[in-house]
């Protein structure tokens, strides 16, 4: 019997039938297979890269409906985390793929009621703002550090929002380069701005102290990251244009971001929006100017600063890895802190289960992802872990925090920032 | 859109035998609800291995999380007579892990600890599940690795490697798992654990344990395997050889193998797999208007190496290689080998469909068949991709097609049967490390007489009088087994 798909797709005009070519360049290697968190964590194919492009293709062959709760769950169960993506030699667009799957799943079955709360709230400037004000509120009680080690999601909420609290201490400078290097943005972000706001000053410091001039782009909104994922890909595309507009209107060369999963999403806003004519080519414009923070800082050397004698780990968030295939950027900034010790972390292009806001749908399976990712770290005996994503320093943190292990998680920019600092007390 | 307009599943459950519902309560109450998979929905993903182009759904999956968990399941099945099928990683290129929906899948994947490494001995013993390049991992520590390395190391499992022989670039110098393997423990179909081969040096009588290793699963599973471990070579060196003529190729491999040099590995791969692999994330800077590249690694005592190096570059140029190059440094061996290894996935991007095919021939005919081969993919229109070992002759040609065209695929049909006779004319055999499965069950009996494939059969016998365990694959006894799942005899035409 041969697997062919018909001529005619079982589900025209959806996402997911524009996807086909995608799910096509799988040949079913099992490359993938060990690259894939919740593969390892829950030992059923189902849960792997190749079992659920085998459940799309099913999909889109009609033998399977797309009412099924089986594929659902497994569907629901991926991180999207897209290691799949950087071990497969076939090529398969993954990460689209699943967006596209999500999207025609949720054709015939609304979304969950918590993921929807979620995705309203975060188009919500307004709503979002206040509700993070509360939770740093909240947070300035210290009462979450306590509360975190309750058992459940609560608990693991109030961790999660314990591990926010600043790790290195900012002090500003005055330390500044040329500018010559071009206008820059800093996407301020929704949680960035609201929970990691130092980070967001520390990213325009040292951008500014490595030549790029910082402009404040007013009139952003989520990057509509969260949305995507989760398959409203109209929501995102909402998001998406307001941000488009808002970049539009400044003479930019680049857009700094600092928070891996909203860079990767920005960067393929030309994708998203590709097939909307008015929209193609301004996203595609706006998506080319897109970096992450530690790509422009490591374009520019960075500057060295002061020493800061410390141990740490560096985990390489999976949308700067897998999704923007950025190694080293992240690295240079840290190789940049003299006498800082980077001790290496065993599976680091693993997932820590945080995945936008899959850790509080999925908190099962978040956690056993989250276990061996904890494990490794204690095994490096640093204290701080750097890593880039503000949902990997919360998920992170949160666990380092139940687990009492180390002291949490910092942004490598944070690190820098505090070595600039350090440099103009105490020059040396 | 309105949700009407989408199909909706049928009723998600079909009906299974009372010796199969038996089975099912039995394995959940073994192994706990959620390691066992009966829903269909579930099992589309247990339906194919690395060579999708055949589907089969098992009427269940089983996942044993422990030794005692896997003894019970097989002890289980054979008190309620139910066939198996073990599964380790699914990356099988014969459709040897599929079962029929009478049987039950074994998957082996979370039996995955290597239990212990004894550096001194140079041994591990691993547990069925472990994956080939995560105890290349391990033992690195003690710089020793697991030579075999297959091109799907970083999938595959020790367990399937042991089932199929696996074979991998380095088993030229090396040898293939059968000579890597020391003892193994394995559950037989009727639940006894056996011990075969032996820790303390050769056991006397029979060797039981070189009947096991090739044995595709159908003399039962095997539980732990201990393997040898090899010292890192102080020195590797890897020369890339690039040619504008595919057989100009061939021959430097005659003549490198003449002039008693032993290389580690000797790899080649034509113009279109070249082109394939460059467009991969796995780009190895091959030179895309080759016709062919030869990949050929040296490895030893530093002493003597050079010169080693000097003489295979000289025999490559020799034979009208283009030039000659070698890797600079560790981190430029590492992407050319990358390159080699996942040159079959990066195939996928040519087309929507893969076969493969996996044939031995004798080294001094390569240029020969590799003409054959081309003409065959002329008179036929396909493309045909060649990846191979050839330092042992081992051919892989790939044909890249889009099975939705039905026109397509028969002549991907017949290129594949023409290729499999023109290999066998020219002396050689069927497999070379693939392993036999379902996808070459027809072409037994043009390589074997009756009388062997009786023997077979016997030997089978002793270890699974029942055939409960992987039925239906490897030898074909005419039964209505093997009637029913290989498509070309069902259709009553005997390859041609
Ligand atoms: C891209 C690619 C490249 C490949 N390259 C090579 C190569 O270079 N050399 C090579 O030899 N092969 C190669 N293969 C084929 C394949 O990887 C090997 O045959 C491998 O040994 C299969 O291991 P697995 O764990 O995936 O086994 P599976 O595919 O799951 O099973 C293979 C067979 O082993 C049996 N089996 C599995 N585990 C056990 C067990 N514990 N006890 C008893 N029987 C068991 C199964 O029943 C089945 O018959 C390649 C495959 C792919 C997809
Ligand atoms: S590695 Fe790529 S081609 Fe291979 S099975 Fe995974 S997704 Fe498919
Ligand atoms: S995105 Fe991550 S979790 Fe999902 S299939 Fe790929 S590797 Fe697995």
């Amino acid at each position: 019997m041969t697997a062919a798909v018909g001529p005619t797709c079982a589900l025209p005009d959806t996402p997911l039938a524009a996807a086909v070519p995608g799910i096509m360049t799988c040949v079913h290697c099992g490359f993938c297979l060990q690259a894939c968190p919740t593969y390892l964590a829950l030992g059923d194919e189902n849960d792997s890269p190749r079992g659920r492009i085998l459940l799309m293709r099913s999909l889109v062959e009609g033998t399977l409906g797309i009412d099924d709760p089986d594929v659902h769950t497994h569907i629901d169960q991926c991180l999207g985390c897209r290691g799949c993506e950087t071990a497969c030699p076939s090529g398969v667009p993954y990460g689209h793929l699943l967006e596209a799957t999500r999207a025609t799943i949720a054709l015939a079955r609304p979304l969950p009621l918590v993921a929807r709360l979620i995705l309203r709230t975060f188009e919500r400037p307004h709503l979002l703002a206040a509700m993070l004000a509360g939770a740093r509120l909240l947070r300035a009680t210290r009462l979450p550090r306590l509360l975190g080690r309750l058992p459940g999601r609560l608990g693991f909420a109030m961790a999660m929002l314990a591990a926010t609290e600043g790790r290195v201490p900012h002090r500003p400078y005055t330390r500044r380069g040329t500018g010559a290097r071009g206008a820059t943005a800093v996407l301020r972000g929704c949680v960035m701005r609201g929970l990691y706001a130092e980070t967001n000053r520390a990213t325009e410091r040292t951008l500014r102290a490595n030549d790029y001039e910082v402009v404040d782009v007013a009139g952003q909104q989520c990057c509509g990251a969260l949305h995507a994922h989760a398959g409203d890909l109209e929501g995102a595309r909402r998001l998406a244009r307001v941000n488009i507009a808002a970049f539009e209107r400044s003479a930019l060369s680049f857009i700094a971001v600092n928070a891996a999963g909203c860079g990767a999403m920005m960067k393929e806003y030309g994708h998203l929006l590709a097939s909307d004519p008015l929209w193609a080519e301004r996203a595609a414009a706006v998506s080319a100017k897109v970096r992450d923070a530690t790509e422009l800082l490591a374009d520019a050397g960075p500057a060295r600063g002061a020493s800061l004698p410390l141990a740490i780990t560096y985990d390489a968030p999976c949308h700067l890895l897998h999704a923007q295939r950025l190694v080293r950027p992240p690295l240079a900034v840290l190789g940049a802190i003299p006498d800082l010790e980077i001790v290496p972390l065993t599976d680091t292009d693993q997932c820590c289960g945080a995945a936008g806001i899959y850790n509080l749908l999925e908190p099962e399976v978040s956690g056993l992802v989250l276990t061996p990712k904890l494990a490794n770290i204690s095994a490096t005996g640093a204290e701080l872990v750097a890593t880039g994503n503000p949902g990997c320093q919360m998920q992170i943190g949160a666990g380092m925090l139940r687990t009492r292990t180390g002291r949490g998680t910092v942004h490598p920019i944070d690190l820098l920032d505090a070595s600039y600092s350090r440099a103009e007390r105490s020059p040396t | 859109m309105a949700m009407a307009a989408l199909p909706i599943s049928e009723a998600a459950s079909v009906a299974l035998s009372p010796a199969l519902e038996r089975a099912a309560s039995r394995l959940a109450s073994i192994v706990g609800p959620r390691a066992i998979l009966s829903r269909p929905s579930e099992l589309v993903t247990y339906s194919a291995d690395g060579l999708p182009f055949y589907r089969k759904r098992p009427a269940l999956a089983v996942f044993p999380e422990t030794r005692e968990q896997l003894i019970a399941v097989v002890r289980a099945l054979a008190e309620e007579r139910v066939p198996f099928v073990p599964r380790g990683a699914g990356t099988g290129l014969s459709g040897g892990a599929l079962a029929e929906n009478d049987a039950v899948v074994i998957g082996l994947n979370r039996l995955r600890r290597i239990i212990s490494i004894d550096p001194e001995n140079r041994r591990a013993v691993v547990e069925p599940g472990a994956v080939n390049a995560g105890l290349t991992r391990a033992a690195s520590e003690y710089g020793l690795h697991y030579a075999p390395d297959p091109s799907s190391q970083t999938a595959c499992t020790i367990g399937g490697n042991v089932a199929e022989n696996a074979g991998g670039p380095h088993c030229l110098k090396y040898g293939v798992t059968l000579n890597h393997v020391i003892a193994l423990t394995v559950i037989l179909p009727d639940g006894e654990l056996v011990s075969l081969g032996s820790t303390e040096g050769e056991r006397d009588g029979y060797d039981l344990l070189g009947a096991f290793v090739g044995s595709e699963g159908c003399f039962g599973v095997a539980v732990d395997v201990t393997v040898r471990l090899v010292k890192n070579p102080e020195s590797v060196r890897t020369l890339l050889a690039d040619y504008t003529a595919i057989v100009d190729a061939a021959r430097a491999v005659s003549a490198i193998i003449a002039s008693g040099v032993v290389p580690a590995a000797m790899e080649m791969m034509d113009g279109p797999t070249i082109r394939a692999v460059e467009a991969s994330i796995y780009a190895a800077g091959y030179p895309v208007d080759a016709d062919a590249v030869l990949l050929v690694e040296l490895d030893g005592l530093a002493a003597g190496l050079e010169e080693d190096v000097a003489l295979v570059e000289r025999l490559c140029r020799e034979a009208g290689a283009r030039s000659v190059r070698v890797a600079r440094d560790e981190a430029e061996r590492a992407r050319l080998w990358q390159g080699r290894k996942k040159a079959f996935g990066a195939m996928g991007r040519i087309s929507p469909d893969l076969v493969v095919q996996d044939a031995v021939v004798p080294r001094t005919r390569l240029p020969d068949v590799l003409a054959e081969i081309h003409r065959i993919a002329q008179e036929t229109g396909v493309l045909v991709c060649n990846v191979f070992h050839a330092g042992d002759g081992n051919l892989h040609p790939n044909i890249a097609y889009d099975a939705r065209n039905p026109e397509a695929t028969a002549r991907v049909h017949h290129a594949m049967r023409a290729i499999m006779n023109a290999c066998i004319a020219a002396g050689g055999t069927i497999t070379g490390e693939h392993g036999v499965g379902l996808d070459k069950l027809d072409y037994m009996p043009l390589v074997f007489t009756d009388d062997t494939l009786d023997a077979m059969c016997r030997l089978r016998d002793v270890f699974d009088p029942e055939r409960r365990a992987n039925p239906g694959k490897v030898v074909p006894v005419r039964s209505c087994r093997e009637w029913r799942m290989a498509p070309n005899t069902r259709r009553g035409e005997l390859p041609a």
